[in-house]
């Protein structure tokens, strides 16, 4: 019993000493739970602001393992950026109350819900956990359409100039230039995709209802039987028959996905497997950030699409 | 720092109050040589916990833990009807039977559920770290129950572990002393295996027991050691964890093992001299 009382003794004097080292500190201390979040509010923040993420750009952002750094981080945080479609429901709440942050309490300013305002797709009539991870607030994927990473970059430059009014000018300022670049390039990526309006694509998750609306393609079908559910035998074979049917040659997966099924699906049709990723350092040559990331993508699934069309018209 | 203690104040509370049961627990388990019971117990409460989800109820529901005692309670059944008694069969390939069955069968429910995955990980590794404060005292209030019960029975139970032959021939219904055991084991696993999960489950009840039958032999004493052994390693590896960033429960089940390392080591070189 003793050595636990010194144990917290000992802790405790060393908390005291650390605490008046640091007093204050002049930038906003910013946590992203995804690095989507995290590149735009680098991107308006940039020198005013520290920006921590959460989830490795390589993870799957439904299930992030918890770690003490995470809870530091958000105790010090004077901003929580977040999606706010319950797509972190699973592991951020029991963060965040360990944390005991007022500062990013629901409510309050220093929280972002970059959804809000959205109005998300996929809106279940009825909650129903047999049709799979169903989101009551629709599909929380919502970041790859670029129109809705404006919404989010409005949402977080709202909130540094709520916390830091000095600088609001200077934050507005970056705002109209993110959105100007976004609209320039959101113009050209739409023009790279407009000779495939309307192929069909095969994705491992339901990720990509965003992407798919905003450029004209069909991703409408999946390797997971149900969302969040592993593929099963009987699904894939019947996703491979549709595939031949329908001459499909492109299958997109992400980093957290299972290369392995995207693979033997395609050795069976000759599918293409793409590696896209949601998140800014996902996948080599998307660290840039957001529009680096969306530019990736474009590119990827252009150059793919391109390949394939060519290939056909050289068939006899 | 200055978060540290706020932070891990409560994985440490519940490292410090919760495993004195399990350790003595572990003690039993070890001398039986039914090393690997806690595993297919937990398995077998992991199973009921499965099914709750698949029938729609959420992982916290009281449903849930309903049909995770119903299950523990069925498998403290079966291996108190496979004690050994002339069978040709050792125990300890029943509770093997009993874990690896209960672990499919567990995969195979979670295969339609959309969080299965989730799930089954968390039973494997636990979130030590986001442990709520009810659920720490809440677990602590049922293992001094289950340690009252022990202290109370505590020549009958003795007797069951230590001398069964004797116990037999004082007219001890020796089959209901193991239900009992195999019961209140069930509760002390599953209510652990919720905080802690498996792996630190069984490294709190096999660990420090093993490190203390290497040191000493008396019970007291053993009990003693295993004790300062589960503390030491919890403190090393929760501090370990924080400084280093790593998951919680993982870094304590190593900072056990290298502790029953040393020990192991210390001994050997204290012999050989």
């Amino acid at each position: 019993m003793n050595t636990k009382f010194l144990f917290i003794k000992m802790i405790l004097a060393v908390n005291l000493l650390s605490g008046l080292a640091m007093s204050s500190h002049a930038k906003l201390n910013v946590v992203a739970t995804t690095s989507d979040f995290g590149a735009i509010a680098r991107e308006i923040g940039d020198d005013l602001v520290q920006v921590n993420v959460l989830a490795k750009p390589t993870e799957d952002p439904h299930f992030v393992d918890p770690k003490p750094s995470y809870i530091v981080k958000l105790a010090k945080a004077d901003i929580l950026i977040e999606g706010g479609a319950e797509l972190e429901m699973g592991w951020l709440p029991p963060l965040i109350d360990g944390s005991r942050n007022a500062k990013i309490e629901l409510g309050k300013p220093g929280r972002v819900l970059c959804a809000e305002g959205l109005a998300l797709l996929e809106v279940p009539a009825t909650l129903d956990r047999s049709k799979g991870d169903i989101h009551a607030l629709g599909n929380p994927h919502f970041m790859t359409d670029p129109i809705n990473a404006c919404h989010a970059a409005e949402r977080i430059c709202d909130a540094f100039s709520a916390l830091d009014q000095e600088h609001s000018a200077t934050y507005r300022q970056r705002l109209d230039a993110f959105n100007k670049h976004l609209d320039e390039k959101l113009v050209a990526w739409k023009k790279q995709l407009e000779p495939f309006q309307g192929k069909r694509l095969v994705a491992y998750h339901n990720s990509w209802p965003y992407f798919a609306n905003r450029f004209g393609v069909k991703i409408d079908l999946f390797l997971e039987p149900k969302p969040g559910i592993p593929p099963t035998p009987a699904h894939l074979a019947e996703v491979i028959t549709t595939m031949k049917r329908e001459n499909i040659l492109i299958i997109i997966v992400e980093p957290y996905q299972n290369m392995k099924t995207a693979e033997t699906v395609s050795g069976k049709t000759g599918a293409t497997v793409l590696e896209f990723t949601q998140y800014p350092g996902g996948v080599q040559g998307t660290e840039g950030g957001y529009i680096e990331l969306i530019d990736y993508l474009v590119n990827t699934l252009a150059t793919a699409l391109s390949k394939e069309r060519s290939a056909e018209e050289h068939k006899p | 720092m200055s978060e540290a203690f706020l932070i891990m104040m409560w994985p440490f509370l519940a490292c410090l109050l919760l495993p004195g049961i399990l350790v003595y627990m572990g003690l039993h388990v070890v001398r039986r040589e039914i090393i690997f019971v806690d595993l297919a117990l937990a398995q077998v409460a992991a199973m009921g916990i499965c099914l709750a989800i698949v029938l729609g109820h959420d992982a916290h529901d009281w449903q849930t833990t309903v049909w995770s005692a119903g299950f523990t309670l069925v498998g403290a059944v079966i291996l108190t009807l496979t004690r050994p008694s002339g069978l040709r069969v050792p125990q300890e390939a029943i509770i093997g039977i009993i874990y690896v069955v209960a672990a499919a069968a567990g995969l195979l429910l979670l295969s339609r559920s959309p969080e299965g995955n989730e799930e089954l990980r968390r039973t494997l590794v636990g979130e030590v770290l986001l442990v709520r404060p009810s659920e720490v005292l809440h677990t602590f209030a049922i293992f001094v129950v289950v340690g009252a019960v022990h202290i109370f029975f505590r020549r009958q139970f003795m007797l069951l572990f230590f001398n069964p032959e004797q116990g037999r021939s004082q007219g001890l219904r020796l089959w209901f002393w193991d239900f009992l055991f195999y019961v209140l084991f069930g509760v002390v696993v599953t209510s652990f295996v919720r905080i802690g999960g498996v792996l630190l489950v069984f490294s709190y009840l096999i660990i420090p027991a093993v490190s203390a039958r290497l040191l000493v032999t008396s019970l007291p004493a053993q009990i003693a050691v295993g004790w300062i052994v589960a503390t030491v390693s919890s403190i090393v590896g929760l501090y370990c964890s924080y400084q280093l960033d790593l998951p919680t429960g993982a870094a304590i089940v190593c900072a056990l093992g290298l502790t029953l390392l040393f020990i192991a080591i210390g001994k050997y070189v204290v012999r050989s001299r």
